[in-house]
């Protein structure tokens, strides 16, 4: 019958992957004089696919022997490929990773540490070295980040200028409380002023950072008590009382998509993001949104970060580790590459890149190297590498808010589920 | 035990059946050409189907991450799941809620509007085919994409609802009425069922309802009476096969919950969870613990149903009306 158990289906499809996998990984790892072929992945949308290929293009031209076999999803079927496509003893060779999954996939042994062997293709002498040291993890570089971008908010000017705030200059968590409300009020009620960000790890991460703690230790376990976490969601809760925020159901429906969030659906005026993905919201939204720091109680520390906002890693068992290096070292590295991608991902990592192609930015990419150039004194080094089970943490985080948002749960219940759940799931 | 079976058409005469010691004989002598001819199919089923099975049962007793070799840890993952772990309670709750509503909602508007359409008007060929093209959409993401944007807020749904004055939040985003917006598509998709009792209805001899009229009957009782009795075959199968698939509803649930089981897990489907546990989390022995049971539990259910059915499905010997054994 076909209609047994879907997991039994999945397994039915991973399970001989894995058995042919597991044979093929015996076979030959040379790199001889003939062409070789590559599978590069990465995440993201048709316009980052576009760019991305123009981009491997171009190294195809110049290593005319290696060929390169692109492929992407989104984020979330991403990891879900990736997972299936690993298991079954065939991963790419080269691979995006996100910090949340880099402890899942470095720590079982699935990348290459790029400090050995081929790996040390790779140069990282122009990047910055906080920035670099965000794709070790346990001593072993496992990935290298391929651009930087930081924790931010998007938000509509005209709305917050009507309200008399101006986040640009960077405002205290009451003030923006204030504002978010007058410009919910402003639209009838119909457009809140944030999107209710108890649900966001990042946010809680950030404002964490404002109060000297973290979200992971580097022994993997929380950094915080429970305590933070219910000042964070009374904070987070004070702005969806006073209807600053916005209500249960449309939090409900966020997406990490900008298209699909409610600052990209017009049903808010700001959110908090990642500074890169102003123009997806702006294309989302239709008007013209900006970007500002973090709103903080202590001026000249907002908490934020140079993140890595995608790592390029390459694979433990590619038996083409050489030509992987290459492609990793030059997606890092050649200023070309780094004008084809602009700031889609982010800034170039390599700095020298980044100072050529500040000069000669124009519009949202000028935005975003303004941002982070003035930014750049008060940005501190990236949190350590998160442990195994971030990414279900950041769903739990999300889950449990949800019956605060909806009123099925007190703020101090939904605190101690969280936090039951959550150690379990990091022990 | 009975089997169900789709009326057979007055085939032949019964003494040219071959008689029972007969069939030994015949069998064998057929056997090395139905071997060869089953060759495709038997590599197919061992190395597809019944491979995988024994090695996901392996993988049920262990703690497996899809990367490193699996950890064997006995029952483990059974105790963890019925004392350790709400979300998987939760996604049984959610589940049984969807299959206790669903289906029989689902055969009750599939018989009725079979009923409907079991006549001769002229117009009835493009109302058969119109109600189930939904059904052989089936579990396509299109549907589903399609619903979530009818219940959303701000969707039709809710304007028309709040032309009326019933203001709804979204429905696809709130715990509250995400599982109903769900359940009706599975209850929209009513097809398939529908198809299977417009059979079951032209069986019914004409006879039967014209004795029953003259007799004084109406229309109600008639149906009480018997259009229910010799639909009850067709109504078992349709209940078996709708509760097998409404157990492992997956689709509906993965697209309009956002892929992550809804709101507050509002939506929060056995198999959503199955497949959160095994490709998201990577704990591939624990979704396969949970693959079992939910095997075994639908094995069980099926069986319960089959029990119960001596009591209330009637078998006529009639001709052309199935048979018994």
């Amino acid at each position: 019958m076909r209609r047994t158990g879907r997991g039994v289906a999945a397994l039915a499809v991973v399970v001989p992957l894995l058995l042919t996998g597991v044979a093929a990984c015996g076979s030959g790892s040379g790199t001889g004089d003939g062409d070789v072929t590559i599978t590069f992945v990465w995440w993201g949308s048709d316009g980052r696919a576009n760019l991305t290929k123009k981009a491997v293009e171009l190294f195809q031209q110049k290593n005319p022997k290696i060929k390169v076999q692109t492929s992407f999803s989104a984020y979330a079927a991403y990891w879900e490929k990736l997972a299936t496509q690993t298991a079954g003893g065939k991963p790419p060779d080269v691979l995006n990773v996100d910090t949340r999954y880099l402890a899942e996939y470095g720590g079982r042994g699935v990348l290459a540490d790029l400090n050995q062997g081929a790996g040390k293709a790779v140069s990282l002498a122009d990047v910055n070295p906080e920035l670099a040291a965000t794709g070790v993890y346990q001593g072993k570089r496992y990935a290298v980040p391929w651009a930087q971008n930081t924790p931010a908010m998007i938000y509509d000017p005209a709305a917050f200028t009507a309200a008399g705030a101006d986040p640009a200059e960077g405002l205290t968590w009451q003030q923006y409380a204030d504002a978010t409300r007058k410009v919910s009020a402003a639209s009838g009620f119909s457009a809140r002023g944030t999107t209710d960000f108890g649900i966001l790890d990042t946010t809680l991460e950030i404002w964490l950072r404002q109060q000297g703690k973290q979200f992971y230790t580097p022994a993997g376990k929380l950094g915080f008590a429970a305590d933070d976490l219910r000042r964070y969601w009374q904070l987070a809760s004070g702005f969806r009382d006073a209807k600053g925020a916005s209500p249960a159901d449309v939090t409900a429906s966020y997406n990490t998509s900008p298209e699909q969030a409610p600052l990209g659906k017009k049903l808010t005026s700001s959110e908090f993001a990642y500074d890169n993905l102003l123009p997806a919201y702006q294309k989302a939204n239709g008007k013209p949104l900006k970007v500002a720091p973090y709103p903080s109680d202590k001026a000249g520390d907002t908490g934020q970060y140079r993140r890595p906002s995608m790592f390029l890693a390459v694979s433990a068992r590619s038996a083409q580790q050489e030509a992987a290096a290459k492609l990793v070292d030059f997606l890092v590295n050649d200023a070309e590459v780094g004008k084809i991608v602009g700031t889609d991902r982010g800034l170039a990592p390599n700095l020298k890149v980044r100072a050529q192609l500040a000069g000669s930015a124009t519009g949202n990419d000028k935005t975003l190297y303004d941002f982070e150039a003035a930014l750049e004194p008060k940005l501190g080094a990236a949190p350590p590498v998160p442990p195994k089970g971030a990414g279900a943490i950041q769903k739990l985080l999300q889950r449990t808010y949800e019956e605060v948002a909806f009123g099925r749960m007190s703020i101090d219940d939904a605190v101690n589920r969280f936090m039951t759940e959550a150690e379990k799931g990091l022990s | 035990m009975t089997t169900v079976r789709t009326p057979d058409p007055p085939l032949a005469p019964a003494t040219v059946r071959p008689r029972r010691r007969d069939r030994p004989g015949r069998r064998r002598k057929s056997q090395p050409e139905a071997f060869a001819f089953l060759t495709p199919w038997l590599l197919g089923a061992v190395a597809l189907t019944v491979g995988p099975m024994v090695v996901s049962l392996y993988l049920s007793f262990t703690d497996y991450d899809m990367f490193t070799a699996p950890d064997w840890v006995g029952f483990g993952n059974f105790t963890h799941m019925f004392t350790d772990d709400d979300r998987y309670l939760q996604s049984v709750k959610v589940t049984l809620i969807y299959v206790l509503v669903s289906v029989p909602l689902k055969l009750t508007v599939s018989l009725l509007v079979a009923m409907l359409l079991n006549t001769r008007r002229g117009a009835n060929g493009f109302y058969r085919a119109a109600f189930y093209a939904p059904s052989l959409l089936g579990a396509s993401v299109a549907a589903a994409l399609v619903w979530r944007a009818l219940f959303m807020g701000g969707g039709p749904v809710n304007e028309a609802l709040a032309f009326f004055g019933w203001h709804t939040p979204s429905w696809v985003d709130d715990p509250q009425f995400s599982l109903a917006s769900i359940v009706l598509l599975g209850v929209w998709q009513f097809g398939a069922p529908m198809v299977i009792f417009l059979a079951g209805l032209k069986q019914i001899p004409a006879e039967l309802h014209e004795a029953a009229a003259i007799d004084g009957a109406g229309a109600l009782r008639r149906f009480r009476h018997i259009t229910l009795p010799m639909l009850s075959p067709v109504i078992f199968f349709n209940l078996v096969m709708e509760a097998i698939h409404a157990f492992q509803a997956f689709t509906p649930a993965f697209v309009i919950g956002g892929g992550r089981g809804g709101p507050a897990d509002a939506d929060l489907f056995y198999t959503l969870y199955l497949f959160e546990v095994g490709f998201q989390d990577f704990r591939m022995g624990y979704a396969s613990a949970m693959a079992w049971v939910l095997l075994v539990v639908i094995a069980i259910v099926t069986a319960i149903v089959f029990r119960t059915a001596k009591l209330w499905v009637f078998y006529d010997d009639a001709e052309g009306m199935g048979e018994r054994r």
